[in-house]
């Protein structure tokens, strides 16, 4: 291949990076950088020139998002969020911008790991002991009082500590205290100190998994193209755990369609990466898991079954699998301790280098990748800080670096290599080098000096890329996609001829603007109105992380156009269509094509949105199979409604009874109340709505709620409400006011309770409207006992108990079973019923 | 209150800096120009000014927007250009250039020279190193452009001086154009980088005006000097200039065997081939296979017909003169594991003889002489040849036949 006759001219330096970088979001814009005469310049009188971004062009998009194209149904494993391992109170946001750093939430895993795995943690010592603890209510007798000890108390101590978690004025129990200081050395199944190392270290695992997981570098989807550019052959994990591989024919129309039911393999890990190329007719596919390499063969031809050809094994997990694209069966693999193997299926794996060290300075991460170059022989091997190109024949002698993260190249300071790719279908020689913040070409032939750099102002770093070569005159197209944000990028480059009169080929460009393509979260919008909790399933689901790319090209008569497919971590396949677009150019040397989004063809819309349809029936009935799988119940009963609440309820009007058997049919099969896609005939509202006061709450709730009202009433209950807490409040004052001469004692036993409903309606976050008096009412209840706690009070009272005849230590105990007990108001309590079902209305939305 | 506003302030100038860059990723430059303008706003209210970046992100991005919005012109782009230019001492100069890059790439090149010249004059103190790099760089496009203009007052001079016709103003300014260039040039090339541009018209302003020990100084360096990157161009521009000026064989071989050790796989090594193979020497011609096997083990010669050639008739020449068979034994040793995978493939002898006859030609030669006679590449070819009744496939299955012994011994 020809290498290009002038270059772009650029400086040339070694060293570390110097430059600090500008602002990330603009960081590639308006820039030329270089100019470069864009022909045979000697021959012109008026000479031209070009920048490596040849600007001039453009390109309609539409409004039509990612569509649908194999969507498995049913239930997904949630991957871990920072909510889940973080602090409370510790926003993500907040850790991104760097005010302050993450706190991992230790107690928290560790109190969960001793409830999920008692047998675990405290197995024998448990058995032990069991017999020498007691947990009833009375006393212990005599005999018994020698040999075992009451745990009640403890437990009770243990309750209200939850209870009153997150509280700046928490009291240590002595108690507590002093079991544990007893117990600490000797009650763990696995010493404490051993398991919260573990816990520690799998903690941090976990966060930096969070904030940069490499795992999925390159992508775990392929497509396999037959010759006809109209069939063609779907690579990708399913099921569960990732772990099943799927070979699913395809066929391009309109809408991209599955064939036949898929070759399915079962594998012994979850699948991280499938790399595949194409040789001699044939689809060589590459697999990776942690621990696991296997490598497949498909015929060219439609329906033809693959072979799985040779599995290897790894001690430490593969951080890369790449597919020779020049010799059948061979592939490349790299492990977290610094290997690089050659792997070929007839002559094994042959190690070319292993080094823990990174090659250009010093860099914490084991990741590792390799891939193929012009010369078969030759393998380019990269890590964080650089690549460099090894010879197979004699890895130790022959090796030349071919970029480094360094002033060479012109890099930023921290700036590290996330994927490097073989261009070798565009040009044989071009490599693409991508960082988090820009994406090189590079040419073997001139190492370090990349021939075109772009700052791609990505949020999150590109793990995966794909390349679709351009052909006659075309542009060459690298689609760049991220995993957490979902973000994918289109850019196009190409190293012309300078016509036919012996002009050679021209230095590489950027082919006009990059363009960024709808993600998978885009559809979110496009998708009729959900439930409030189907909304935030569907959200969950759509905003999964991406774990691949692929594109596949399609030819559909005289237009051509580009299908990406993009997979996520739910294993969803979502896909978009590009159409090429023949641009007129605007200057004579300037001649390509443009891409862009589908027109708003009506078939395509119908088509798609009818899938999506099917899936959204599915994907909710999917979550009403498996009720104990789905994320922690949003509507729990315990804490809604009262069971006064509900026996109240019972014996009402025929048609109230008729709703709440609908509704508790739809809340059982996790179906919709009313369908999304026919217009919902509106129920005459006026017929049920009565004013609040004069029916319970829970009716009034519900009425409204089946006809959809809910904001509305939440509202107006709300503001009522208001009125009515607030008119309580006066009552209680006066009341208070009236006692305070002879309660002196007992105010200070009364606050456990207040401070459980002020706990509760200040963590739901509940939208509460101002108060009339905004400062006066917080204090008013911190200060003062509620109602209820009032009206128990002679019983409360420690004169009153001990006349009773209740020993001392047991008096507080008994205040406190009775102030839970009275947290189910008795008859007329109306500020603290509204107070309960106030708060519950965010959380049902929520 | 006050901070909690500051915050939602600041966090819808971020929200509308986002919507920028949607549009711009989008290519809905209109959409993105309101958004800018709303940006721009929202920077005239803010009176925190913490960084430098606002300042910066208007002029990339503004650039880009009025580069390609189809409303805008190159009067807008420039006086656009004149206020970012205002904005900072530290950018001056970078917007200076992209300015100038902007004109030159729209071929106004008048006004791209002015705006150079005035960089070039302008003065703030002490620079830092980025602004002396790039105060270099706008000497260096200047001197292009002086380059640009020589050229035109040259080709003036040669229309007109046909007619006999000679016109000293024009030739005056031809000459002081040279010097401009001259100078302005020679400056950035002695600094490590890649300036193929520069090197190439510097040169060809020296060779018109008989300097040619300058010029052949010149390429030296740019090729030899360890400092600058190892680029490929430079070797060729050294080697184009000494065949030019009819150096010897020599000198041309082993200019084109420092190339060769850098790029074995450039396109220059065919000539290099072909002229080792002329050579008297036997050493040379031993390094002429050498080359043309090397060049034959890179994926973007796989198909090259002419480097097939030249392989299948200098093996065909050492078969002949059964002199020399080990020559072919040591490069065919190193490959034999690879190469039949890699080129001489049952799937590739189809594909080769539907696309290229002559292809499968050269490469069944090869492959008969190498792996012998029972080769699926040459079986397949040889039979498709004598069913179309070609007669060089005829010749060649005797070939192979009569020289069965010499074959063996090189895959032996």
């Amino acid at each position: 291949m020809e290498f290009p006759a002038a270059l772009f001219p650029s400086y040339f330096a070694t060293g570390p990076p110097q430059e600090e970088g500008g602002p990330a979001l603009a960081a590639g814009w308006g820039e030329h950088d270089q100019v470069l005469e864009a022909g045979p310049g000697r021959r012109e009188v008026r000479p031209r020139l070009s920048p490596p971004r040849s600007g001039r062009r453009c390109s309609g998009t539409s409004a039509v998002p990612a569509s649908p194209c194999l969507l498995p149904t049913g239930y997904w494993v949630t991957s871990l969020e920072p909510e889940d391992i973080l602090y409370r109170g510790v926003l993500y946001k907040k850790l991104k911008t760097g005010k302050s750093t993450a706190t991992l939430d230790f107690t928290k895993q560790l109190s969960h790991f001793f409830v999920d795995h008692p047998e675990d943690a405290f197995g024998s010592m448990g058995q032990l002991l069991h017999q020498n603890f007691f947990l009833g209510n009375s006393q212990l007798r005599r005999r018994a009082r020698n040999s075992s000890i009451r745990m009640t108390a403890l437990m009770e101590e243990i309750d209200r500590l939850e209870a009153r978690h997150g509280c700046p004025q928490q009291h240590l129990v002595p108690r507590l205290r002093w079991f544990s200081h007893i117990c600490r050395d000797w009650l763990f199944e696995v010493p404490l100190r051993l398991l919260a190392e573990r816990l520690h270290e799998e903690l941090q695992l976990q966060w930096a998994s969070l904030l940069f997981d490499d795992s999925c570098t390159g992508g775990a989807l392929a497509w396999l193209p037959s010759k006809d550019l109209r069939t063609g052959c779907l690579v990708y994990p399913g099921r569960q755990a990732m772990n099943h591989l799927y070979f699913q024919d395809v066929v391009l129309k309109d809408l991209p369609r599955a064939q036949a039911s898929p070759a399915e393999f079962e594998l012994n890990g979850r699948i991280r990466q499938v790399a595949a190329a194409r040789l001699d007719g044939e689809d060589f596919v590459g697999v990776r898991s942690d621990y696991h390499c296997g490598v497949w063969r498909v015929p060219g031809r439609m329906g033809a079954a693959p072979t799985p050809l040779q599995v290897i094994q790894t001690d430490v997990p593969a951080s890369c699998l790449t597919v020779s694209p020049h010799l059948p069966g061979e592939l490349a693999v790299c492990t977290q301790s610094g290997a690089i193997y050659l792997w070929s299926v007839e002559m094994g794996l042959q190690r070319l280098r292993h080094d823990t060290k990174t090659m250009f300075f010093r860099d914490h991460s084991p990741w590792r990748w390799s891939d193929f170059t012009a010369h078969p022989r030759v393998l380019s091997c990269a890590d964080r800080t650089g690549l460099q190109c090894l010879d197979a024949r004699a890895p130790e002698k022959c090796h030349f670096d071919l970029f480094k993260v360094g002033q060479e190249a012109g890099c930023q300071q921290g700036e590290r290599v996330v994927l490097p790719m073989y261009l070798g279908t565009a040009h044989p020689s071009q490599h693409l080098v991508t960082t988090q913040f820009s994406v090189y070409v590079l040419d073997e032939r001139l190492p370090m000096v990349p021939v075109l750099k772009w700052a791609h102002m990505m949020k999150d770093p590109p793990l995966f890329s794909h390349l679709t070569p351009g052909g006659s005159g075309r542009s060459h197209k690298v689609l760049l996609g991220a995993s957490r944000t979902q973000e994918l990028i289109l850019l196009q480059y190409q190293g012309k001829r300078w016509g036919l009169r012996g002009g050679g080929l021209s230095a590489c460009q950027l082919a006009g603007p990059p363009q960024k393509l709808h993600n998978i979260m885009g559809c979110l919008q496009h998708l009729p109105t959900q439930l409030p909790h189907h909304h935030h399933l569907l959200q969950q689901r759509l905003g999964a992380p991406a774990a691949g790319l692929a594109t596949a090209l399609q030819e559909d008569g005289p237009r051509e156009s580009l299908l990406v497919f993009q997979l996520s971590e739910a294993r969803d396949i979502f896909y978009q269509r590009l159409i090429h677009e023949i641009v007129e150019p605007p200057a004579p040397i300037l001649m390509d094509e443009a891409v862009a989004a589908p027109g708003s063809s009506p078939l395509f819309e119908t088509t798609a949105a009818l899938r999506y349809r099917r899936w959204l029936k599915d994907f909710s009935k999917g979550h009403g199979e498996h009720p104990q799988h789905t994320r922690p119940s949003i509507f729990s009963q315990k804490r809604i409604f009262t069971r006064r609440e509900l026996d109240m309820s019972a014996g009402l009007s025929t048609l109230h009874q008729q709703a709440r058997q609908q509704l508790r049919q739809a809340m059982q099969e996790g179906g919709l109340i009313q369908r999304w896609d026919t217009p919902p005939p509106q129920p005459s509202l006026p017929e049920f709505l009565e004013p609040p006061g004069g029916r319970d709450t829970l009716s009034a709730r519900l009425t409204t709620a089946w006809s959809e009202g809910w904001c509305q009433w939440s509202e107006e209950k709300s503001s009522y409400s208001m009125a009515q807490r607030q008119k309580a409040l006066r009552e209680r004052r006066r009341r208070q006011k009236r006692a305070r001469g002879r309660r002196s004692l007992s105010a200070s036993f009364t606050s456990s309770h207040t401070y459980q409903s002020e706990l509760s309606e200040l963590s739901d976050g509940a939208p509460l409207p101002p108060p009339l008096s905004p400062a006066a009412l917080p204090r008013e209840t911190a200060n003062s006992p509620p109602p209820a706690a009032v009206l128990d009070e002679p019983l409360l009272s420690s004169q009153s108990l001990h006349c009773r005849g209740i020993p001392k230590e047991r008096r507080k105990t008994l205040r406190d079973y009775l102030s839970v007990c009275a947290e189910e108001p008795p008859e007329s309590p109306e500020p603290l019923g509204s107070q309960a079902s106030q708060a519950c209305i965010p959380l049902s939305q929520s | 209150s006050f901070p909690q506003r500051k915050l939602d302030f600041s966090k819808s100038k971020e929200a509308c800096l986002n919507y920028v860059q949607d549009a711009m990723l989008q290519k809905q430059w209109e959409r993105a120009a309101e958004f800018l303008a709303c940006y721009v706003e929202f920077l005239e209210k803010d009176f925190s000014r913490e960084s430098v970046g606002p300042a910066e992100i208007i002029w990339r991005m503004g650039a880009e927007i009025l580069c390609h919005h189809p409303q805008s012109s190159i009067r807008e782009f420039n006086s656009f250009m004149e206020q970012m230019k205002t904005l900072g001492f530290k950018r001056y100069l970078k917007v200076c250039l992209e300015h100038s890059f902007h004109l030159m790439c729209n071929g106004l090149m008048d006004e791209a020279y002015q705006n150079l010249s005035m960089a070039e004059s302008w003065r703030f103190g002490e620079h830092a190193t980025t602004q002396v790099k790039e105060k270099k760089l706008i000497q260096a496009y200047r001197g292009l452009l002086d380059y640009f203009n020589w050229c035109k007052q040259k080709n003036i001079l040669l229309e007109h001086g046909q007619d006999g016709f000679e016109d000293l103003s024009v030739e005056q300014e031809m000459h002081s154009c040279f010097r401009k260039a001259a100078v302005n040039l020679q400056e950035i090339i002695k600094i490590p980088g890649v300036w193929d541009l520069f090197v190439k018209c510097y040169v060809d302003l020296l060779e018109f005006y008989g300097d040619h020990n300058e010029a052949r100084q010149v390429l030296n360096e740019y090729a030899y000097n360890s400092k600058f990157p190892a680029n490929p161009n430079a070797h060729v521009y050294l080697y184009q200039f000494l065949k030019r000026h009819g150096e010897s064989k020599k000198t041309l071989i082993s200019a084109l065997k420092i190339l060769h050790d850098i790029v074995p796989s450039h396109e220059l090594m065919i000539d290099f081939n072909t002229m080792l193979q002329k050579s008297k020497k036997s050493k040379k011609r031993r390094l002429g296979l050498e080359v043309i096997f090397g060049v034959l083990d890179y994926a973007g010669w796989k198909e090259n017909v002419k480097a097939w050639s030249c392989l299948a008739r200098q093996i065909k020449q050492i078969i002949i003169s059964e002199k020399h068979l080990e020559w072919i034994k040591e490069e065919w040793n190193p490959r034999k594991d690879w190469w039949p995978a890699f080129h001489f493939s049952r799937y590739l002898a189809k594909r080769n003889w539907q696309e290229n006859e002559s292809l499968s030609y050269a490469k069944a030669t090869v492959a008969g002489i190498l792996l012998g006679k029972d080769c699926k590449y040459f079986k397949h070819v040889l039979h498709q040849g004598c069913k179309a009744q070609v007669k060089r496939f005829r010749m060649l299955k005797r070939f192979v036949n009569k020289h069965n012994h010499a074959c063996l011994r090189i895959s032996g």
